[in-house]
C-alpha cells in the first residue's frame, strides 16, 4: 500500500466517519452530530484565517507595501497608505475609548457597498426585469399562428402574476363601516391570484431544496457504499 | 351661708375665705364678685368708631325720631294691647338681625344664650320642656329657681336697690358676655380712652356707688314715687296693681308706682314710649345724662305705644305686661310669629336685645295664658328675679328712703334711651353710654382693691381676643342694661386654641352638667347600601379582579413531528437509496428532453472557440459539493474533450478555491486542464465589482501565491471582457445574482452560463428569461441531460434512479400526507355534524 493509497484510505475514513456522524442527526441531537458540527466549524475558521491571510492580506496588503518600500515609490506608498490607514482605524475597535476612530473605515464601506449594492440592483435587476416583462409582448409583433397564441400567454401569465404578486404586497388599506381594515375589491382580487403565484413559486424552491437535499444524501451514501467497496476490493 | 360658699361649678361647699373650690379649683372670689372685667351698670362703654352704623340704625329708632317730631301728644292712657299680642317682634331691624334671620333659619343648632340675649332669638321649645339639672342651664335660660336667694337680714343695712343689686352679683356665676365686657371696661379704664359723645354727668360716675352716696338722680324718683304712691291710694286700679305687678314695683308704691312703673317698663322695654315717658317724668326722675336730652324733647310728641297707654291710663286693664311680670329677663318666646298676628309697631321695633333685657315671662313660659294669670293671682304667681324680690320686699317692709326706693329701680327711671335731639352724636351716645345708675350699680365689683385680692389672676393669653377690640356699640348692645349681673357659673377662662373660637377665652364654660352623663352613642360604621347597590359593588369587584388577573394566552399544541415516524421515514428513504446504489440500478431512464436553458448552455458550449479564456466562479458550499459536482462534471468534460479552455478560478466564498482545486482534481482528473485559481475575492460584490473593473488589481495572484496574470492561462488577458465566457457555479441565488448585476455593464454580449444548485435554480431562472443568462444547468437534471447530451454515462447516471426512487417516495409521502389530512378533516367535520 503506498502512502497516496494511505492517504485516500485516511480521508476516505474521516470522510465516511463524519458522514456518520452528521447521518446520526436523524435521530435527533446527539453529542455525535455536536462533535462533528464542531469539528468542521474549527476547521472552516482555521481555514477561513488561512485564506484570508493568503489570499487577501499577503497579496493586497503585504506585497504591495513591501514593493513600495522596495520601490521607494511615493505612488505605490500612498496606494498602500489606504489599506493601511483603514486597517488601522478597523482595528480600534479594540478600544473602547477609539472606537469612534473605526466609523470612518466602517463609513467608507458601509457607504462603498451600500453604493455598489443599489448600483448593481437597479442595472443588473430592477431595469432589465422590467424590460423583459414588456419585451414579452414585444417578441409577437409580426408572428402568428400557436406561436402568437404561446407568446400571449407567457406574456400574459408572466404579466398577471407580476401584477398580482405586487398587488399581494399592497397593505395599503381603509377602514370599513363594521371598523375591520379591508383592501379595495380590485386589489383584493388581484392579490388572492397573487397567492396563487407565490404559492406556486415557493412549491418550486421547497422541490428544488428536496432535490439539492436528495442529491447530497445520495451522493453521501454513494460515497459510503465507494468507501465500504473499497475496503473490501482492497481488503 | 356667709362661712360656706357653693361652688359654681361642682357645687361643693367651699369655705368664704377660700378663694379657689377645694374639689374642682374653680375660681370662688371671681363667683363672689363677679367678673370684674364685665361691663357695669352705670359703666360707659368705651367710645368707639360707630359712623358706620348710621345707616344700619334700627327702624325703630329712626321711627322714634320721625314719631317723636311729628306725633301729636296722645293720651298716655291709651289702651295697651292684650299680653298675648306682646310676643316677640317680628323680624325687628335691629342691628342683629341678620343673627335672629339665621338663627331661624337654623333650627337645629342652639342659639347662644348671650346671642339669644342680644337677638332676642329664643332657645329651642325642646330646651325649654327638659328640666333644667344645671346651674347653668338655669342661669343662661333664665330658670327662675336658679337664682339664688337672698338674705334680706344680711342686707338690711344696705339700700334696698343696692340690697338687689348685691344679691344680683352675689350670685355664683356670671355670664361671659358680661365677663368680656367687664374685662374690656378694665382694660379701657387702664387705657386712655375717647371721650364719649355724651358727657356723663358726675353723678353718674362709677365711683359715686362705691361711696355708698345715692345718685341724685334716684333720690328724685324715689320722691316721685312716695307723692304718686299718696295721690293713687284712693283709686281701684292701685289697689288692684299690687296683686298684678310684680312685688319690686309694688313696693315702689301704689297707684303712683304704677305710673312709674309704667312708665319704667316703657322705658326700659322700648325705647320709643320711653321717650314720652321721659318726658312725663320730673327732670329730677331722670338720670342726669338722659335729663338733658328729655327736656329739650319733652314738647314734641307722645309715641307712647298703645299698650302702654292702656296701662298707664290704668282705667279698664291694669294689667302688668306679661314682659314685666315675667321672672325672666333673658328669653324672648319661641314661636311668637304663629301666635301673636298682631302687635304694636313700636314694639315690632324694639330691639331684640332690649327685649331681652326687659322681664319677660310670656316669651319664657306661657305666652298666652300668662295674662290671665296674671291677673287672676294675687301675687306674682311666678318667680321674679331675686333682685326684683328684694327691691319688693324692701319697698314694703322696710321704710327706706326715696332716694333708696328710686335706687331701688334704677330700670323704672332710668329711660333707656334718650331722645334723639342730637342726631348722630345722641345715636353714638345710646350705644356707648350707659346710664350712672347702672354703672353705680356695678361699680363696687370693679374696686381694685376686690378685683385684686378676691378674684384669681385671669388667665390671659397674648392669642386671645383682646375684649377691648370690641366694637363699642357691641358693647352697649350687650345685656348689662338688664340692671342685673347675669351670674356665670363659668369659671372656666380656658383659652380656646382651635375651632371658630380659637382665641377667646371662657367662651364654653366647664360646666358640670354639660359632661355626658352616659357612653357616646355607638356609631355604626356599617354602609347603608341596599341590595342593587350591593350587586353593582360586586360587579365592580368583579371587573377590577379581571383587570388584574393574568389572562392565560391561548396555546396550540406544537405539530411536532413523530420520532417515530422520522425515524422510519429516514430509515426507508436510506435504505432505498443505499440498496439502489450499491444495486447500481438503472431502471430509470434519463430524461430525454432538455429545457431551454440547458439547450442553451449546450450551444453555448458548442459555440464556444478553442483555448477559448473562460472565467470561471465557484461560489458554492462543501456541503453542496456531491450536487454541484454531478452538474459540472458533464458540461466541463464536454468543453474539455471539444473547446480545451483554459479556465481562471475564482470565488467570492473562501472555500471557492477549494472547491474548485476539487473540480479539477475530481470529475475533470482526466483531463488536462490548463487552469489558474485566482483565489478568494474579499468584499462580496465590491470584490466582484472590483474584480470586473480592475481583475489584475483584486486578485493579482494565484493560490500558490504566483503573479496569476503573468501565467500562460491567461495570457493576453488583463481586463474582464477579456474573457470569452463567464460560468457561474453556485448553490446560492444571491450569489448569482451578485455576479448578474455586477458584470451586467462590463460582460456586454459575453455568454454567461450558470451551473446552479437545484434550489436556487427558480431564483435564476428570470435572468435568463430576461436574457441576463445565456444558460443554466440545474443540479443533477441538468446534469444528466448533458450526460446524456454528450454520451457519456457519469455519475448523474449513476445518482439518476436512487434520484428518481427518492423523487417518488417524496411525491408519495407528499400525495398520501394530503389524502391522510384530508381524511381526518372528513370525520372530524362528520363529527361534528353527528354532534350537533
Amino acid at each position: 500500500m503506498s502512502a497516496i493509497d494511505m492517504l485516500d484510505l485516511f480521508s476516505g475514513g474521516l470522510s465516511f466517519l463524519f458522514t456518520v456522524l452528521i447521518l446520526s442527526y436523524l435521530i435527533g441531537d446527539n453529542p455525535l452530530f455536536r462533535i462533528a458540527v464542531y469539528v468542521f466549524v474549527g476547521a472552516a475558521s482555521g481555514y477561513v484565517a488561512a485564506v484570508v491571510f493568503w489570499q487577501v492580506l499577503y497579496p493586497l496588503l503585504v506585497l504591495p507595501t513591501l514593493s513600495a518600500i522596495q520601490s521607494a515609490s511615493l505612488a505605490q506608498g500612498l496606494y498602500v497608505l489606504m489599506p493601511w490607514l483603514g486597517l488601522i482605524l478597523i482595528l480600534m475597535k479594540v478600544s473602547s475609548r477609539l472606537s469612534g476612530l473605526a466609523r470612518i473605515a466602517m463609513a467608507f464601506l458601509v457607504g462603498a457597498g451600500a453604493a455598489v449594492t443599489l448600483v448593481g440592483a437597479l442595472t443588473g435587476t430592477l431595469i432589465p426585469q422590467f424590460n423583459a416583462t414588456i419585451d414579452i409582448f414585444g417578441g409577437a409583433v409580426g408572428k402568428g399562428g400557436f406561436e402568437l397564441v404561446e407568446l400571449l400567454f407567457s406574456g400574459g401569465v408572466v404579466l398577471l402574476g407580476v401584477i398580482s404578486t405586487l398587488a399581494y404586497f399592497h397593505f395599503g388599506a381603509h377602514p370599513k363601516a363594521d371598523g375591520s381594515m379591508r383592501r379595495l375589491a380590485p386589489v383584493e382580487i388581484l392579490a388572492w391570484v397573487g397567492r396563487i403565484f407565490i404559492g406556486i413559486t415557493l412549491g418550486v424552491v421547497f422541490a428544488g431544496v428536496y432535490a439539492t437535499a436528495l442529491t447530497a444524501l445520495i451522493e453521501r451514501i454513494s460515497s459510503l457504499i465507494n468507501f465500504i467497496a473499497s475496503l473490501f476490493g482492497m481488503f | 351661708m356667709a362661712d360656706l360658699i357653693n361652688c359654681p361649678v361642682c357645687g361643693t361647699e367651699n369655705p368664704s375665705d377660700q378663694e379657689y373650690c377645694r374639689s374642682c379649683q374653680a375660681a370662688l372670689a371671681a363667683t363672689e364678685e363677679g367678673d370684674a372685667s364685665s361691663i357695669q351698670p352705670g359703666q360707659s362703654p368705651t367710645k368707639r368708631q360707630t359712623a358706620e352704623l348710621e345707616p344700619i340704625l334700627p327702624q325703630w329708632l329712626r321711627d322714634a325720631r320721625d314719631a317723636a317730631r311729628s306725633t301729636e301728644p296722645e293720651d298716655s292712657n291709651q289702651a295697651m294691647p292684650p299680653q298675648s299680642e306682646k310676643t316677640r317682634p317680628i323680624a325687628s331691624e335691629d342691628l342683629l338681625a341678620g343673627l335672629q334671620s339665621q338663627s331661624g333659619q337654623d333650627e337645629d343648632e342652639d342659639v347662644p344664650d348671650w346671642l339669644a340675649n342680644i337677638t332676642g332669638a329664643q332657645p329651642k321649645p325642646k330646651v325649654e320642656q327638659q328640666p333644667e339639672t344645671t346651674g347653668a342651664r338655669w342661669v343662661e335660660m333664665g330658670a327662675r329657681d336658679d337664682f339664688p336667694s337672698e338674705d334680706a337680714a344680711e342686707e338690711a343695712d344696705m339700700p334696698d336697690w343696692l340690697a338687689g343689686l348685691q344679691a344680683t352679683q352675689a350670685q355664683p356665676e356670671k355670664d361671659e358676655l358680661t365677663d368680656i365686657y367687664n374685662l374690656t371696661r378694665s382694660v379701657n379704664e387702664s387705657l386712655p380712652t375717647q371721650p364719649p359723645a355724651q358727657e356723663v354727668p358726675p353723678e353718674a360716675a362709677p365711683h359715686d356707688f362705691a361711696s355708698s352716696e345715692t345718685p341724685e338722680w334716684l333720690r328724685q324718683m324715689a320722691l316721685d314715687a312716695d307723692e304718686r304712691s299718696a295721690t293713687a291710694e284712693a283709686g281701684e286700679q292701685s289697689a288692684e296693681l299690687p296683686l298684678d305687678a310684680p312685688d319690686w314695683l309694688s313696693g315702689l308704691g301704689g297707684p303712683g308706682s304704677e305710673s312709674t312703673f309704667g312708665e319704667s317698663s316703657a322705658e326700659v322695654s322700648e325705647p320709643a314710649p320711653a321717650e314720652s315717658e321721659a318726658l312725663d317724668l320730673p327732670p329730677s326722675d331722670m338720670p342726669d345724662w338722659l335729663r338733658g336730652s328729655a327736656e329739650s324733647e319733652k314738647p314734641a310728641q307722645d309715641t307712647t305705644p298703645k299698650w302702654l297707654r292702656e296701662e298707664s291710663g290704668g282705667a279698664s286693664e291694669p294689667e302688668t305686661p306679661a314682659w314685666l311680670a315675667s321672672e325672666d329677663t333673658v328669653y324672648l318666646p319661641s314661636e311668637p310669629q304663629q301666635e301673636t298676628p298682631e302687635q304694636d309697631a313700636l314694639l315690632v321695633d324694639l330691639p331684640d336685645w332690649l327685649k331681652a333685657a326687659a322681664p319677660n315671662s310670656s316669651i319664657f313660659e306661657q305666652p298666652a295664658e300668662q295674662p290671665t294669670s296674671l291677673q287672676e293671682t294675687p301675687e306674682p304667681s311666678f318667680d321674679s328675679p331675686d333682685w326684683i324680690k328684694s327691691l319688693g320686699a324692701t319697698e314694703a317692709s322696710e321704710d327706706v328712703p326715696a332716694a333708696d326706693e328710686e335706687k331701688s329701680s334704677p330700670f323704672e327711671n332710668a329711660p333707656a334711651f334718650t331722645p334723639d335731639l342730637e342726631g348722630d352724636e345722641n345715636l353714638s351716645s345710646l350705644f356707648t353710654e350707659m346710664p350712672d345708675w347702672l354703672s353705680n350699680a356695678i361699680e363696687p365689683t370693679e374696686t381694685p382693691s376686690s378685683s385684686a385680692s378676691s378674684a384669681p389672676t385671669p388667665i390671659t393669653s397674648d392669642d386671645a381676643l383682646a375684649p377691648s377690640d370690641l366694637p363699642s356699640w357691641v358693647q352697649a348692645m350687650r345685656p348689662v342694661e338688664t340692671g342685673i349681673v347675669q351670674p356665670s357659673l363659668s369659671s372656666d377662662r380656658t383659652l380656646e386654641s382651635r375651632g371658630a373660637l380659637a382665641g377667646l377665652q371662657g367662651v364654653l364654660p366647664a360646666v358640670p352638667g354639660f359632661a355626658p352623663t352616659s357612653k357616646p352613642k355607638a356609631i355604626s360604621i356599617k354602609l347603608n347600601t341596599n341590595e342593587e347597590q350591593l350587586k353593582h359593588a360586586g360587579i365592580l369587584e368583579q371587573i377590577l379582579a379581571a383587570e388584574t388577573s393574568p389572562v392565560p394566552m391561548e396555546s396550540y399544541a406544537a405539530l411536532r413531528t413523530s420520532r417515530g415516524l422520522r425515524w422510519v421515514l429516514g430509515f426507508l428513504m436510506v435504505v432505498m437509496i443505499a440498496v439502489v446504489l450499491g444495486l447500481r440500478m438503472e431502471n430509470f431512464s434519463t430524461p430525454l428532453l432538455a429545457p431551454n436553458e440547458t439547450r442553451a448552455a449546450m450551444s453555448l458550449v458548442d459555440a464556444l472557440p478553442p483555448n477559448a479564456a473562460l472565467l470561471v466562479a465557484v461560489d458554492y458550499e462543501a456541503s453542496r459539493a456531491g450536487e454541484m459536482e454531478v452538474a459540472v462534471a458533464p458540461m466541463f468534460d464536454q468543453l474539455m474533450l471539444v473547446k480545451q479552455p483554459r479556465l481562471t478560478f475564482v470565488s467570492t466564498n473562501e472555500v471557492g478555491s477549494m472547491l474548485a482545486e476539487r473540480i479539477i482534481t475530481g470529475p475533470l482528473a482526466e483531463h488536462n486542464v490548463s487552469y489558474v485559481n485566482l483565489g478568494y475575492l474579499s468584499g462580496g460584490q465590491m470584490g466582484i465589482r472590483a474584480f470586473v473593473k480592475d481583475p489584475v488589481a483584486a486578485a493579482p495572484l494565484s493560490t500558490s501565491l504566483q503573479p496569476a496574470w503573468e501565467s500562460t492561462t491567461l495570457t493576453g488577458i488583463s481586463q474582464f471582457d477579456q474573457f470569452s465566457a463567464v460560468i457561474l457555479i453556485t448553490d446560492n441565488a444571491e450569489a448569482a445574482r451578485s455576479w448578474i448585476e455586477q458584470t451586467e455593464d462590463v460582460r456586454g454580449s459575453m455568454p454567461f452560463i450558470v451551473i446552479s444548485s437545484a434550489q436556487a435554480t427558480p431564483m435564476i431562472m428570470p435572468y435568463y428569461d430576461s436574457g441576463q443568462v445565456t444558460g443554466v444547468v440545474s443540479g443533477l437534471y441538468g446534469g444528466a441531460i448533458f450526460e446524456q447530451y454528450i454520451g457519456q454515462p457519469g455519475s448523474a447516471r449513476t445518482y439518476w434512479d436512487a434520484y428518481s426512487i427518492g423523487m417518488l417516495f417524496a411525491l408519495i409521502l407528499v400525495l398520501g400526507g394530503g389524502f391522510w389530512n384530508l381524511v381526518l378533516g372528513w370525520r372530524e367535520r362528520a363529527a361534528a355534524r353527528g354532534a350537533e
